[in-house]
């Protein structure tokens, strides 16, 4: 009697087993799994990082990569070679100019450096005192003398102080720059704040983020020319494109308000069950 | 008209004949109390989890690149899917619990003795069947959270001399969690463990339907009146009969476990769906404080607080096989009640002591 339950089980343990280990498709799938860009096998191979956390490496070398950890671009996976070009996944052709290796650009050539990514930005900058005065002189403020280098943090009003800007003219201006954004600027805040929020609640949030990405990037092109007036005009535009992502993040808010009164009703009702079926068993254990 | 039917439907099926052979001819030993209700809590669990399974089934995609996307697409575009995704989460907890309760409860009834013994290693292994189902199951959203505690749990094996490596790489189908790991956790948790599952439940099931629940020890006396080698089913004419009594006891105690798992759902509907758990797995990006499921938290920190891992891991796995085979282990000739075994209960007080110290403390370590 035993062998009918016993011969079943091996022949199922057996081809369960043989057919992981075994199968022929195993090289295939891990071609197409292990090689995907969520793979660990990927991300751990960067010639760049590797050398740049060796002990050859002086300590401001070292220092490079964790700055770059901590900065805005680490958070979105832009990596070294994102800017600097380059060969990461082979270190004998990491740094070969055939590979599209660029380093570390000259001062005169950093807005067309960060411009590769920032397109738009580049040209309302250009367009602005501050781009014209570093076309004219080859000096002068760029992009990274109000973000900085590798330890390039989120983008904020906060940019915007009297440290940074009195280092080249007085403040009023830049101060009248601020007050102009300020509307627009804590709505954006105040959006992302939420976004995130439902999305750690697990609501999707996909459309409207991208539609607050898109505001947020023509934002702050916009903010790159330093025209306080042409702000002012088109600050009432972007108010309205964020007040629409608003509505929509109000609807995922009652949507999240229906769940709880959803549930909480079949809470209730489930309670109100037990109560009766308790009050049914001790009237016939009376009996 | 209706009672022709109702004729003809039971000359084919016995509806009648089952009711009174199975619920109201059927007795329940007297002091059959709230506790006892517990495996049947369990079954209506299980099913729960099955029916909210399939229907996660009909629109999760298991592919690293579309998994995160469905199961989003489930909570937030599929009506009602928030509903049946929560309830399969929270409940696939919430069994946990259960039959942790069911186990805990038989063990200090000492229910287990002649002629239950392989009942309660049939449900000692389905407890084991049910935590692998909660391993693999956590993986499938390809979420931070789940990548990680795959990521750790599939560790755990691999302290194990000589075979530990070999199981460690065979969950995980290569060195690291990937698309490999998914897919064969896909595969475990909705077609090969739930097979295994219903064969134990069967198995379980028809074993209490001939021996009938196991009189309280306090009423039982201490000498055995059936000889060692035969089987005699009590009849419990002291008792009741399953309907209505027994049975609105069951009915009560699922109403309950319902109105718990709505409870959490409603105050605390991520209880078990931490921040991390909206993020899509990335293997870039290790959280903060990860660390395993609840359930595992007691042996995860035993063996982070034992400096030798084979110890630890080995701990473990004498402990699993140990309580596998608690009947057959335990002292044939003592009596049912554990007032009357101060060493049993102190052991079995020390044990559970000993699970919640290492899980509170594996919590917040």
């Amino acid at each position: 009697m035993t062998r009918y339950f016993i011969i079943p089980a091996v022949v199922l343990v057996g081809i369960v087993s043989t057919g992981l280990s075994l199968a022929s498709f195993r090289e295939t799938f891990e071609k197409e799994f292990m090689l995907s860009p969520w793979s660990i096998a990927k991300g751990e191979i960067s010639a760049c990082i590797q050398c740049h956390t060796s002990d050859s490496m002086d300590t401001a070398m070292q220092q490079l990569v964790e700055d770059w950890r901590e900065s805005w671009h680490a958070q979105n996976n832009i990596s070294c070679h994102d800017c600097h070009g380059g060969a990461p996944e082979d270190a004998s052709m990491s740094m070969s100019h055939q590979r599209g290796f660029k380093g570390a650009p000259k001062e005169s050539d950093i807005p067309e450096f960060c411009g590769t990514c920032h397109i738009a930005i580049m040209n309302n900058y250009l367009k602005s005192g501050h781009g014209k005065t570093f076309l004219e002189t080859g000096a002068g403020p760029n992009c990274d003398t109000c973000h900085g280098s590798h330890n390039i943090q989120r983008a904020s009003m906060d940019i915007i102080n009297e440290q940074l800007c009195s280092q080249c003219h007085t403040y009023e201006r830049a101060k009248e720059m601020k007050q102009a954004l300020f509307l627009v600027e804590s709505k954006l805040n105040s959006i992302d704040k939420d976004l995130k929020h439902l999305r750690l609640l697990g609501i999707e949030t996909d459309s409207q983020e991208k539609a607050f990405f898109r505001t947020h990037a023509e934002f702050r092109t916009l903010f790159h020319s330093i025209d306080v007036d042409a702000i002012r005009i088109k600050s009432s535009d972007y108010t309205e494109k964020l007040e629409i992502i608003e509505t929509e993040i109000n609807e995922s808010f009652k949507m999240l308000a229906f769940r709880r009164n959803f549930s909480a009703y079949l809470f209730l009702l489930f309670v109100g069950l037990s109560v009766v079926v308790f009050l049914l068993l001790k009237s016939y254990e009376k009996k | 008209m209706w009672g022709k039917l109702i004729h003809w439907i039971e000359v084919r099926i016995g509806l009648e004949e089952l009711v009174n052979k199975h619920l109201k001819q059927y007795r329940t030993p007297k002091g059959a109390t709230f506790w006892s209700t517990l495996g049947f809590v369990t079954l209506i669990a299980f099913i729960v989890q099955a029916i909210t399974g399939i229907m996660l089934l009909l629109y999760y995609i298991p592919h690293p690149d579309h998994a995160f996307k469905s199961v989003q697409t489930i909570t937030n575009e599929i009506p009602y899917g928030w509903l049946f995704r929560l309830i399969h989460n929270v409940g696939g907890n919430i069994i946990v619990g259960v039959i942790i309760v069911h186990l805990v409860h038989v063990f200090l009834r000492i229910s287990y003795k002649k002629p239950r013994e392989i009942t309660w290693v049939s449900g000692v292994l389905l407890f084991f069947l049910v935590l692998l189902s909660c391993i693999t199951g956590q993986l499938l959203p390809w979420h931070q959270t789940g990548f990680w505690q795959t990521t750790v749990t599939s560790t755990i094996p691999g302290f194990l001399p000589i075979i530990g490596e070999g199981i460690s790489s065979y969950m995980r189908g290569g060195e690291f969690v990937t698309g490999i790991t998914l897919s064969r956790f896909f595969s475990f948790h909705v077609v090969i463990l739930p097979v295994f599952i219903v064969t134990l439940i069967l198995l379980h099931v028809m074993l209490i339907r001939r021996q009938g629940l196991s009189t309280s020890p306090s009423i039982e006396p201490d000498t055995d009146t059936v000889p060692a080698d035969e089987f005699k089913r009590e009849a419990h004419p002291e008792g009741e009969p399953c309907f209505p009594h027994f049975s609105l006891k069951r009915l009560y105690m699922v109403l309950v476990y319902f109105s718990v798992l709505f409870f959490i759902l409603t105050f605390f509907p991520n209880l078990f769906l931490p921040p991390e758990a909206n993020i899509p797995a990335d293997p870039l990006t290790t959280p903060q404080d990860i660390r395993p499921a609840w359930y595992f938290l007691a042996p995860y920190q035993l063996i982070k607080t034992i400096p030798n891992d084979i110890l630890g891991i080995s701990l473990i796995v004498i402990f699993s096989i140990v309580l596998l085979f608690w009947p057959f282990l335990d002292a044939k000739d003592a009596g049912r009640n554990i007032r009357r075994r101060p060493m049993l209960l102190n052991l079995a007080l020390i044990v559970l002591a000993l699970w919640t110290i290492l899980t509170i403390w594996g919590m917040y370590s």
